[in-house]
């Protein structure tokens, strides 16, 4: 009964979800994952309200994927005649976000350190 | 035969199947090339091939399984939510972070679809390459891209990302755990951040944050374009 209710309450939200996607312009899942984190935010749920299904669907989510992935069987045809690109695409972004993303993160770490220096250091003046 | 065959149950025990040979073969080999999600995808389409069983009739336990994406997506709320104080922490690098690295993948993105001169529904399909499946999945799918090319371009680029982030750690003299941790998780999702784990707890911390703030604000950006 436990599991059964964990799963009421995230297929509920995932229903709500739903609903809303048809007026706002974002995927389903997201606005689902969105209100799913308000409710946990906002204490109206407990993480132990939906944690065994949660990390059953959790630890398993690349499992959910396959039959979204056996449909490049019939994009097989459009996927090996721009082969060349899609190779150079995924490998060329894939670092250049790696890098893009660390050094705006140092960048900012150390902005950071340097206001919280400056203010540390009028504070003891 | 063709009325036993097209039973949702064959779909849904043929992937399972599939699945468990995934996670058998990578515990085996150990190495992130052997990924179950893309062992399972060739044996199954292998499967059907050899057989002569169509998609359609796979599809009938296959739909059964992809309804499960949406409730997945909803709980990597929860995943967040467990991540609350170290994302308290490091909210500004965080936000600043991702933001950049993602508006990065989806410019570069665009720029070589430009280049190679592909369509625009293989640069829709393309764009939230760098993101978790089920966002990137939703993105497309908002856009009008090929759904399938796009599952096939972030299993693959989450590969890249596993196999190559020690790599690129070191060339890019990442020695902050927090930045190391983002931009895996900002550049190849889940599939990186189960390789940003076994570097340590802060990186996959970080990574695992990345995975949703990344998602969040691709969806954002494709959605303001």
């Amino acid at each position: 009964m436990k599991i059964l209710l964990q799963i009421g309450i995230i297929f509920g939200v995932c229903f709500v979800g739903e609903g809303l996607a048809m007026l706002l312009p974002l995927p389903g899942s997201i606005i689902s994952m969105i209100l799913l984190f308000l409710l946990l935010l906002f204490r109206l749920l407990k993480p132990d309200h939906i944690a065994e299904k949660s990390d059953f669907l959790l630890k398993n989510m690349a499992f959910f994927f396959i039959p979204a992935g056996v449909a490049i069987m019939e994009s097989a045809g459009i996927l090996f005649e721009n082969l060349i690109p899609f190779l150079v695409i995924c490998v060329a972004t894939m670092v250049i976000t790696f890098a893009v993303t660390a050094f705006t993160v140092r960048l900012t770490v150390s902005l950071q350190n340097r206001i919280a220096n400056r203010k540390g250091g009028k504070h003891h003046e | 035969m063709n009325e036993w065959i097209s039973s949702p149950l064959f779909g849904i025990t043929l992937s399972i199947l599939a699945y468990a040979a995934g996670v058998w073969i990578q515990k085996k080999l150990r190495s992130p090339i052997a990924n179950p999600l893309l062992i399972a995808i060739v044996l199954v389409i292998a499967f059907l091939k050899l057989t002569g069983i169509s998609l359609e009739t796979y599809d009938k336990g296959g739909d059964f399984i992809s309804m499960f994406l949406a409730p997945a997506t909803a709980c990597l709320a929860l995943s967040i939510y467990r991540q609350l104080p170290v994302l308290k922490k490091n909210l500004i690098p965080v936000i600043v972070g991702t933001t950049v690295g993602s508006a990065a993948s989806m410019g570069s993105v665009w720029l070589l679809c430009k280049a190679f001169g592909l369509t625009d529904e293989m640069t829709v399909s393309l764009l939230p390459k760098s993101v978790t499946t089920p966002i990137a999945m939703g993105v497309a799918e908002q856009h009008g891209g090929i759904v399938p090319i796009t599952v096939a371009a972030v299993v693959l680029t989450g590969i890249l990302g596993a196999i190559f982030a020690p790599l690129l750690i070191r060339i890019f003299r990442v020695k902050n755990p927090i930045a190391a941790g983002l931009a895996i998780g900002t550049c190849s999702h889940a599939v990186g951040t189960s390789k940003a784990i076994e570097l340590g707890e802060v990186e996959g911390a970080m990574s695992g944050i990345a995975i949703g703030t990344a998602g969040l604000v691709t969806v954002l950006i494709a959605t303001l374009i």
